[in-house]
């Protein structure tokens, strides 16, 4: 595989090409329809991007709603916010004894979660009624230590959809981290 | 939702590079929504068009509440980042023009303004520099005046690129690329004695850095060629020897030294970087023409037969190359090069940050190598790439609309199926007759409460022996005046004041426990009439429920077939595009070898002539 140099930077994108004394002096645009084509079809495609995107977002509306209606709807999100005291590596996600969700995560995800992005770790249809979320984490503690960490919440599902915020956040006193379980309607 | 740490997300792509220099220099944001910390999720992961898809769907379905003005912002820099250049214009040009900080507001005209000059729309790279009204923080500023004179001389507007350039009194780096530029702009303006001063100090400068010495050596070839042309070739070699013997320009650099001395006779002195080209790649069009230098000079030397074996030589090796270009074009025409770019390129990240990483093995790439590194190409790549993944996701969704519309008859199906059953039980249980039977109960209750009927709330086995007691007390024999009768109904007085203390004292209690017996059956018939509001209401609805999906799916899987057949068109638009303008750079290399192998070929003619006739070789 070659291995494939740009000039680099941009710097490097900044140099006006020039291979002889005749090319620095000609005039710009030689190749006008070339430009005038890739304008075209550059064009062309934006519109087809925008197009592709709202059908994605009708389509995803429509695949959500078919598939977990609004009334039995409980969305799952996993936050983080630490730093010091722990380094995420899985999730482990079980509804009334059935494991619904255990993810690993990359490093990019990770980073992303701490840089403030919130994951829908997992979509649910539930019942109207009580049902038990046990949610298990595992990752790098304080020292590099491996840690491992459960939490368990007694969820009341209501009529409409609900969404249920696992929060990962440091607890500076403890130097540790701290696991928060929280619902909202 | 709770307080979640991220930087203000209009600096996050302003600042993509120094994203994370942006991340611990700025204060945190709350997130409040957590449908708008999904979309950062894959923001932050540089997936811009899953962010961008759930960020339009949230804010279709009103999920963020509380970002409504900042998913705005949001949506532009994702579309910027998507290389939606055109729709994260307009966003801004709406939402910067009075409401945002002066400096977030410049950086992004900036950024657009970079993204518009890569993709060639110059006047408008040109409309959004000029919207920035101060000046830029750190090198920004010192890039944005490169930019805006590259700007000018694009346009023809040399005067104006001179006088931005010529002020330029620092001593970074980019200065020494302004410095450049403004060589270029005096010579196309025909200030050309001027330019070679620019140039020639350029040439002397001491690089700190790779693209320093890159720059330098352009600036010496540049004016070392300029030299040669207006017949100075003393003049030449100077800047010409001052070129890296081994970096991107050393070969055309040899070939001009080796021109130089030719120029002055010294065709001895010429073979020597001319022989020093003869083992470099003959991909490269200076190594090429060496190879018609050399036997040129050496028929000057009057090595007449070592001459002729090196035309033939070369015009061996321009043929064989010549049959490598075109194969290459037959294998480009059958689009396998873009194939392969989507191939080793994979990874579904899009976007214009995006760039090729490793180019594909094969032939086609080594003669592609400069032009795979244009803009130009990397930018309809780009649109390649994304119309491929484009293919690939209407392809999933038409797909999933196939498995929802079964899903949908499955459903109805089975609603159907049980609607009958449902009815008939909703019609066996009479809901009004037990509201009735209910509100009897309590009317019952009140009475007994109000005469204290100790006796109406007794156990089965207490009514009974209230019963036997009533009539044992009845019974003729227990009236008689005897000894034996009068203890008899002693004991049974006894008996029943036993019974009648019991309940008494357990009255209370009772009644207590009916009543909430008869509350808790009361609380049962609310939730089954309520229930059986909601089965009325679902009965009702649901029949509409279905017709909406059936109607949404109707119309959208259309839009899937027609959106497919356009990616599909555009694509191969961008293919031919992008092949044309490969097969054009190849054409031009053969064209460019076809004409060294005439000059081979009559020079060759030419030494055979004088090996006949006598006389002097023509190069």
């Amino acid at each position: 595989m070659v291995k494939f140099r740009r000039a680099s930077g941009v710097l490097g994108a900044l140099m006006l090409s020039i291979l002889s004394p005749v090319a620095l002096a000609q005039e710009p645009a030689a190749d006008g329809l070339a430009q005038e084509e890739f304008r075209s079809i550059d064009q062309d495609v934006q519109s087809l991007k925008d197009e592709v995107l709202a059908l994605n977002r009708d389509l995803f509306l429509l695949e959500e709603e078919l598939l977990f209606p609004a009334n039995s709807q409980v969305a799952f999100f996993l936050s983080l916010d630490v730093g010091e005291y722990f380094v995420l590596d899985s999730v482990n996600l079980k509804i009334d004894g059935k494991e619904v969700a255990n993810y690993l995560y990359t490093d990019r995800e990770a980073d992303a979660l701490v840089r403030g992005g919130v994951q829908r770790l997992h979509l649910e249809n539930l019942k109207v009624g009580e049902h038990e979320l046990i949610a298990v984490f595992t990752g790098k503690g304080p020292h590099d230590r491996e840690y491992r960490r459960g939490a368990t919440v007694n969820l009341e599902k209501g009529l409409g959809a609900k969404y249920v915020e696992i929060a990962i956040t440091d607890r500076v006193s403890k130097q540790q981290p701290e696991f928060d379980i929280r619902e909202w309607e | 939702m709770s307080l979640r740490r991220t930087f203000p997300l209009l600096l996050a792509f302003l600042l993509f590079a120094e994203a994370t220099l942006a991340d611990k220099a700025l204060p945190p944001t709350v997130i409040q929504d957590p449908y708008y910390g999904e979309v950062l999720f894959d923001f932050y992961q540089e997936d811009y068009f899953p962010a961008i898809v759930k960020l339009l769907a949230a804010r279709k379905a009103s999920r963020l509440p509380n970002h409504d003005a900042e998913a705005e912002l949001l949506l532009g820099g994702l579309y910027l980042s998507y290389g939606q250049h055109l729709r994260a214009a307009a966003i801004f040009e709406r939402l910067l023009a009075d409401s945002v900080d002066p400096s977030v507001r410049d950086r992004t005209w900036f950024f657009l303004a970079r993204i518009w000059h890569q993709r060639g729309y110059i006047d408008e790279a040109r409309l959004a520099l000029d919207n920035i009204q101060d000046e830029l923080p750190g090198s920004m500023d010192a890039e944005r005046r490169l930019l805006l004179a590259q700007i000018l001389i694009a346009r023809g507007e040399y005067a104006a690129a001179i006088e931005l350039l010529d002020g330029w009194r620092d001593r970074t780096e980019w200065a020494s690329y302004a410095k450049f530029n403004l060589g270029v702009a005096m010579v196309r303006d025909g200030q050309v004695a001027k330019a070679a001063n620019i140039l020639d100090e350029l040439g002397q400068l001491e690089p700190f850095t790779e693209e320093l010495s890159a720059l330098r050596d352009k600036a010496n070839l540049a004016l070392g060629y300029a030299y040669l042309q207006a017949g100075e070739p003393r003049e030449a070699k100077k800047p010409l020897r001052r070129v890296r013997l081994n970096g991107p320009f050393s070969n055309k650099a040899l070939l001009g030294v080796g021109w130089a001395d030719a120029e002055r006779e010294e065709f001895g002195r010429a073979l020597v970087p001319w022989m020093e080209l003869h083992g470099r790649s003959l991909l490269d069009p200076a190594v090429q023409e060496s190879m018609l230098a050399v036997p040129f000079a050496m028929a000057k030397l009057e090595s007449i037969s070592q001459a002729a074996d090196h035309y033939l030589n070369a015009i061996e090796a321009f043929h064989e190359e010549d049959d490598r270009i075109s194969s290459t074009i037959t294998a480009l025409e059958s689009g396998r090069l873009l194939n392969s770019f989507l191939a080793d390129n994979a990874g579904d990240t899009t976007g214009w940050h995006w760039s090729i990483g490793e180019l594909p093995d094969g032939a086609e790439t080594r003669y592609l190598y400069h032009l795979l590194a244009s803009d130009e190409f990397q930018e309809g790549l780009k649109n390649y790439r994304d119309l491929d993944y484009l293919a690939r996701n209407l392809e999933r969704w038409q797909n999933s609309v196939g498995v929802f519309r079964n899903m949908l008859d499955t459903r109805q199906r089975a609603y159907a199926t049980r609607l009958p059953v449902i009815e008939d039980s909703l019609e066996r249980a009479n809901l009004e007759q037990m509201v009735d039977r209910k509100l009897s109960f309590d009317a019952r209750l009140e009475i007994i409460e109000k005469n204290h009927d100790a006796l109406a709330l007794a156990t089965d086995q207490e009514f009974a022996l209230w019963g036997e007691i009533s009539m044992l007390e009845s019974t003729p024999a227990l009236s008689a005046d005897i000894p034996e009768a009068l203890d008899a109904r002693r004991r049974v007085k006894l008996m029943k004041g036993v019974l009648q203390w019991q309940l008494e004292k357990d009255f209370k209690e009772r009644m207590w426990r009916v009543r909430r017996d008869v509350r808790q059956s009361g609380e049962a018939l609310v939730d089954a009439q309520r229930s059986r509001r909601r089965v009325n209401e679902s009965m009702r609805n649901e029949p509409l429920t279905f017709a909406g999906f059936d109607q949404r799916i109707g119309s959208l899987e259309p839009q899937i077939t027609e959106l497919r057949v356009r990616v599909g068109d555009a694509m191969d638009r961008q293919r031919v595009f992008l092949q044309s303008i490969a097969v054009n750079e190849l054409q031009a290399q053969k064209q460019r070898l076809q004409t060294y192998t005439v000059q081979a070929r009559f020079a060759l003619a030419a030494i055979y002539d004088l090996s006949a006739t006598g006389g002097d070789i023509a190069p």
